[in-house]
């Protein structure tokens, strides 16, 4: 306000003062499922701010590798700016070292880069999936500020908070009677990661108009996509 | 300690990319005219934390075959619609159009580098003109980098065009936020325009050229008659493969009969 | 931290096949120090009418001794018992007299009409805004996780035994993902002819 006050010709009504945020959330949510041999890391498309839908087909998965995946949400030109910066250093390693990162070092650097911005952080909700240099399925999470988990499942986003113990009791089999826990079949991932977008879609309003879900196995990537309510 | 290898380090020409590092663009930190935008003078810094010479909606949309993007030709000073003949589509080249909404006075110091780089462009004499998903991504570092220093563009911007003889749309705001769509806008635009223009395209099927145009037009009407910073006097940006032209400025319909039955106010 | 946080503690009902369930937490706390681990939030009152109260622990032991003051001025009164739709809507009217300067409750309500034994369910904002949905309720701390768990497992027409195996798991793994709900949990599914009170052992963090 000083600065209009110092610059009287400013001061016409219609011209006033905006504060600017140089964040905004533009929701999405994500779920990843690791098993033996698969990951499977699933995103909705909906891109939005408060009550505005600004696009419906935004895809939130990006490919890094032929064997990582990274889901990203949150604060979307931090999103867009944070990738191109993992994608250019991924590159740059490909150069100097003559071979693709593995998901490990991925995960690692990730957490450096956000690190790096622990003052103005990077506002988002990272979920990175991958199969790791023994073909086994990862997952990493994060927080915005760089901290790193290792995990087999892990929900993620402006949903992550209703999801995250439906995958607890689903997946991870907590609190129910099971002795010596199954192994999660690929097929059943892939359900739970569905019906979890479509529980998340009725009440998260972040949340919804499609899911993309992305299978990782030592055979390649495979994509598909599934419907949400629209509304 | 490198220095054994200096001679990897230099850039490839003046203000040039340098090999094994980013490219810094316009107005980033190492960038040598950096220092003028945030630098603090006398009576210390500056920033613009509101937009003054605003411009409103931009509408932009797909068709068989091209794009097209539409905006009015008022630029307000507050409530004041002061400038009333002033184009806010341009042809960027002749792969590439732009529209903006939001401060002009920013919009016109980034064009003025967007043509800039047009200038560049033809004096390869390669036939290699910028593609419209280039200009886009460009224009997402700048205004990423403005905000990450909080004193951002304010702007928002649709660009369109063929990028290798694919329609392209795309959207880019103020904090460097963007995302492509078959259809897009900017401020009010969002409310009035985006539904009417859905209404008309059927799942899959994108709209023919003079559809296009038609459902154009409908949105500069509406938003006419309900947003008070639109005037009647429009302008259209089209884009396909044989070029970019752009068109009017156009008058909208007007039929204010409805106008006698309000009562109330 | 918000006054409806600063206890702690979740609720859960849910509609079924002729029967409803609800359940509660058994967490007292004061931010993050656990008070005491024996706080059940559901109180019976009614043969198959009950209420759940989350927020403020101060004021769910007023709101629940004020209901019950009235509740039983219109039993005497009316010299029948009170089903549990006007249950609802006196508890509603309640906490609306108080709209500027509110109890920090959320209740959540549980029953059988009496006569007709058809299920309801219902729960309210702090001020008495009521919602009453055919498919289940939620409030407290960790609601959001338990929108989450009840909307994947919840499904039409639960038998008795399936509905108390859904709540149960929807409530310990809702508060699982929660620091201040938890430790220890009570179901009680409701029946035109019993009603089955069942204590979950839970872990104890």
């Amino acid at each position: 306000m000083h600065k209009i006050q110092s610059f009287p010709e400013y001061q016409v009504p219609g011209a006033q003062h905006q504060d600017f945020s140089p964040y905004e959330s533009n929701g999405g949510s994500i779920v990843a499922i690791a098993g033996e041999d698969y990951v499977v890391i699933a995103a909705d498309t909906r891109l939005s701010s408060g009550y505005t839908i600004h696009t419906r087909k935004q895809n939130k998965l990006f490919q890094l590798s032929e064997k990582t995946v990274l889901g990203s949400t949150g604060c979307w030109c931090d999103t867009l700016a944070l990738t191109s910066l993992v994608n250019a250093r991924m590159q740059m390693y490909e150069h100097l070292h003559l071979k693709t990162m593995s998901t490990e070092a991925v995960a690692q650097m990730l957490s450096i880069l956000m690190y790096n911005r622990r003052f103005f952080p990077y506002y988002v909700s990272n979920v990175l999936a991958g199969l790791d240099s023994e073909g086994k399925g990862v997952v990493y999470s994060y927080d915005p500020i760089g901290h790193c988990e290792r995990t087999t499942y892990r929900a993620g986003g402006s949903a992550g908070t209703l999801l995250q113990p439906v995958l607890d009791n689903q997946i991870g089999g907590k609190d129910r009677d099971v002795k010596n826990k199954p192994k999660v079949p690929l097929e059943k991932a892939k359900e739970v990661a569905k019906d979890a977008f479509i529980s998340a879609a009725e009440r998260d309003i972040y949340t919804g108009d499609s899911v993309i879900l992305k299978v990782i196995t030592k055979d390649g990537i495979t994509e598909e996509e599934v419907q949400l309510r629209k509304d | 300690m490198y220095s054994h290898n200096n001679f990897i380090q230099t850039e490839l020409w003046k203000g040039g990319p340098v090999p094994g590092q980013f490219y810094n663009f316009p107005g980033t930190s190492q960038d040598i005219n950096a220092g003028n935008i945030t630098a603090p003078g006398l009576y210390g810094s500056n920033r613009s934390s509101s937009p003054i010479t605003t411009g409103t909606s931009v509408i932009g949309v797909k068709f068989d075959g091209g794009v097209m993007i539409a905006a009015d030709n008022l630029v307000s000073y507050g409530s004041l619609a002061r400038y009333q003949d002033v184009q806010r589509v341009f042809k960027i080249n002749e792969k590439t159009i732009i529209g903006a909404g939001g401060d002009f006075a920013d919009f016109q110091s980034l064009k003025r580098s967007i043509d800039q780089k047009m200038v560049e462009d033809m004096c390869y004499q390669d036939d290699i003109e910028m593609q419209p998903k280039s200009l886009y991504n460009w224009l997402t570092r700048i205004l990423y980098n403005r905000r990450s220093r909080v004193n951002p563009l304010w702007l928002e911007m649709v660009v369109g065009g063929m990028q290798d003889g694919v329609p392209f749309l795309g959207h880019v705001d103020l904090r460097g936020r963007a995302y492509e769509d078959d259809v897009v806008a900017t401020g009010f635009g969002k409310h009035f325009a985006l539904p009417l223009v859905r209404e008309q395209i059927s799942e899959g099927r994108l709209l023919s050229q003079s559809e296009a145009s038609q459902v154009l037009r409908k949105c500069m009407e509406v938003l006419y008659y309900r947003d008070c910073r639109a005037i009647s006097k429009y302008s259209v940006a089209v884009s396909t493969a044989q070029g970019t032209i752009v068109q009017g400025p156009f008058e909208v319909n007007q039929n204010w009969q409805l106008a006698t039955l309000v009562k109330g106010y | 931290m918000s006054i409806m946080a600063y206890n702690g503690g979740c609720l859960v009902a849910m509609r079924g096949k002729n029967c409803v369930a609800i359940a509660t937490d058994h967490r007292f706390g004061i931010q993050a120090q656990t008070i005491s681990t024996d706080f059940e939030k559901v109180f019976q009152v009614n043969p198959r009418t009950f209420l759940g109260l989350v927020g403020l622990q101060t004021d769910i032991l007023t709101v629940h001794d004020r209901i019950m003051f009235r509740k039983k001025l219109y039993e005497d009164r009316e010299n029948r018992e009170m089903t549990p739709e006007p249950f609802s809507a006196m508890i509603s009217n309640f906490l609306y007299e108080h709209r500027f300067g509110p109890y920090f409750i959320e209740p959540v309500i549980a029953g059988l009409h009496p006569k007709t034994l058809e299920p309801f369910i219902c729960n309210m904002d702090l001020i008495g805004c009521p919602n009453k949905p055919d498919d289940f309720v939620v409030a407290g701390t960790c609601s959001e996780q338990l929108y989450g768990m009840c909307e994947t497992l919840w499904k039409e027409d639960l038998e008795p035994a399936e509905l108390s195996e859904v709540i149960s798991q929807a409530i310990v793994s809702a508060f699982d993902r929660d620091a201040i709900s938890g430790w220890g949990a009570t179901v009680y599914i409701i029946e035109k002819d019993k009603i089955t009170k069942k204590q979950i052992k839970t872990r104890m963090d």
